[in-house]
């Protein structure tokens, strides 16, 4: 394992309940710092993956290690402490929509917070204020006391990735961020993940359907095709080949802008 | 890994085979025994001995079990249906049908057992349209009805039965408030999103769901009289019989709400490194809170309904007192107490609709 790896995935398999085999020896590094995009056609395993590194999905075998440690093999309580250091964002921004804005993003603290506190609503007022800030980075403070479900779909993953700033972790899984999103809204909340990965240091691993998203925001790419890894890379050398063998022959490349 | 995939398969194909095999076999026998049955009734007069029934038995029974594996080869057959569509395999390998179904042997026996069916339990329930239209029978309904519409309106028995239903509408009322809280509970270690974790949990739930769905299967009207007997004959034990009963039947209307809900906050909750019990108050919760609000406004309305029909074995209110006057033939006093309850539960059917279509 090389000094720079943050995450190392080694020979990842799932195979779900129904017989699914989603991954297929799965072997690749994150490097502290870089923004990692997975990509690979719907059902090529991505959001398994990402799944399986915070352990949403138990990984059937294989390892995930989170500076150097096993996190597959963690009982509960232990497991816990590590998803404190990797946050997530959804496709489907993953927001209790009933509640406000603020007790979303606040909500990034949970693991930080004892049982009790959390449940009778007991954040500090520093846990305010630097939710206040979070909401500031992500441009939605005057949004703090809105309902989330009042929130537009971009708004509301912007409100999902202050949630995870909240939650301080050193690396960020972006699973499908913009892929409810229209085109304009999906750099907007692409751009606050860049601003997540350059000015506060977080590793990215964000699964992407566009390849000019990729090439715009990704530093580098590895690829999934049937649950096995077929490219690992810089964005710039998916030609037209490698394209052709990630999507399939009948697959043209659509842009987005 | 490949391999594995087609074992489970296999493996899982055999399983359903013997699950569907047996449905089938259940339905074949089903069908032979009640044609057997009307066969003996509306046939000819043959000898209705216990012989030939052991002889008809010795004939059909065979055939059921040789019929039976021969249906299920056939993916259309009930048992096989009813198997496939609940196994994850399995439930994506199925195919829709091209065709008539009912024009096939499946589609024709489940006509058949229909058929059957009505005709069985149109002699079991002895349905007998003569006494429906008999003169005799309708003038004695007829008295009955038209001294329940002359209400006796004096001062004392108002008074009485205006008591009794402030009874009984505290009797739903307590019932309901005690019942919320236990149901609440309750409900998350029912709810299988939740419990499906580890092999212990999913023990709880198992226990607690065979538990709460024996109360539920026993009417209140028979918890009423455990409960009078157990504490003397009274709204006690009416409250007690309808609490029991409430808590049972919320903990499936919540636990179904829980296991409904959007799974997605749950997910992001716990990728925070949040607790389960964090999990719950901040992912859980706020889903549910208006729907169970909903079912328990819903529950106090039918506990209302309920706790008039519990008075009539003793558990107290104005059930017990329409008993009384019963058993006296005063059927203008009846009446009285027959129109408030009328009254009182469309009044309370009105609130629990207007208050609930407010909530959502």
């Amino acid at each position: 394992m090389s000094l720079a790896a943050i995450i190392e995935v080694r020979r990842l398999n799932k195979v779900y309940d129904n017989g699914v085999h989603a991954l297929k020896n799965v072997s690749f590094e994150a490097r502290r710092g870089e923004f990692l995009v997975i990509i690979g056609l719907s059902g090529s395993g991505k959001s398994t993956l990402l799944r399986c590194i915070n352990r949403l999905v138990e990984p059937t075998s294989g390892q995930v290690l989170l500076d150097g440690e096993d996190l597959t093999r963690l009982p509960t309580r232990e497991l816990r402490l590590r998803r404190r250091r990797i946050g997530m964002v959804f496709q489907q921004f993953n927001l209790v929509k009933r509640k406000s804005v603020l007790m979303n993003v606040l909500s990034g603290r949970l693991g930080a917070m004892g049982a009790t506190r959390s449940v009778l609503g007991l954040f500090s007022e520093a846990d305010r204020a630097r939710a206040l800030e979070c909401l500031d980075i992500v441009g939605l403070r005057d949004k703090a006391s809105n309902r989330a479900d009042e929130l537009s779909g971009g708004q509301q993953q912007r409100v999902a990735i202050a949630r995870t700033l909240m939650q301080d972790p050193d690396v960020l899984l972006a699973d499908e961020p913009v892929a409810s999103l229209d085109p304009a809204t999906s750099h907007s909340v692409m751009k606050y993940l860049q601003t997540a990965n350059r000015q506060f240091g977080k590793t990215i691993l964000c699964n992407l359907h566009f390849l000019s998203l990729v090439r715009e925001y990704g530093t580098r790419v590895i690829a999934l095709r049937h649950g096995e890894l077929v490219f690992e890379g810089a964005p710039d050398d998916i030609d037209e080949a490698w394209f052709k063998r990630i999507y399939g022959d009948e697959a043209v490349e659509v842009q987005i802008d | 890994m490949e391999d594995r995939y087609a074992q489970n398969l296999a493996r899982e194909k055999r399983r359903c085979f013997i699950e569907a095999c047996v449905i089938n076999g259940l339905i074949l026998a089903y069908l032979f025994a009640a044609a057997a049955y009307l066969f003996f009734v509306f046939g000819p007069g043959l000898d209705k001995g216990a012989g030939l029934w052991g002889r008809l038995a010795s004939v059909l029974g065979p055939l059921a079990l040789i019929l039976a594996p021969l249906w299920t080869r056939s993916p259309a057959s009930p048992g096989r249906a009813f198997i496939e569509r609940t196994n994850p395999f399995l439930k994506n390998l199925r195919r829709p049908s091209a065709g008539s179904w009912w024009l096939t042997f499946s589609g024709l026996t489940t006509l058949a057992v229909l058929a059957l069916t009505v005709v069985l339990g149109w002699r079991l329930t002895e349905v007998q349209m003569r006494a429906l239209f008999s003169a005799d029978g309708i003038a004695g309904a007829g008295r009955i009805f038209s001294s329940l519409f002359q209400p006796n309106l004096s001062a004392s028995i108002l008074v009485a039965t205006l008591q009794a239903m402030v009874v009984t509408i505290f009797i739903a009322l307590l019932a309901t408030m005690i019942a919320v809280p236990l149901a609440f509970v309750g409900s998350f270690f029912c709810a299988r999103n939740l419990m499906r974790g580890s092999a212990l949990s999913l023990t709880i739930y198992n226990a607690l769901r065979l538990i709460f769905n024996f109360t539920r299967s026993i009417e209140p009207l028979i918890w009423a009289i455990i409960f009078s007997v157990w504490v003397g004959i009274g709204p006690f034990a009416g409250m007690l019989a309808l609490m029991l009963h409430s808590v049972a039947s919320l903990v499936k209307l919540y636990s179904e709400q829980i296991e409904n809900i959007d799974p997605g906050p749950i997910e992001a909750i716990e990728a925070t490194g949040a607790s389960r019990v964090q999990v719950i108050w901040f992912a859980v919760v706020p889903q549910i809170v208006l729907p169970y609000l909903s079912f328990t406004i819903y529950r106090w309305d039918i506990n209302i309904r309920m706790a008039t029909v519990i008075g009539l074995v003793g558990g107290g209110g104005i059930g017990t007192l329409l008993m009384q006057y019963q058993g006296l033939a005063k059927w203008n006093e009846v009446g009285t107490m027959v129109i408030t309850i009328a009254l009182v539960v469309w009044a309370m059917d009105y609130l629990s609709a207007r208050i609930r279509e407010a909530i959502y």
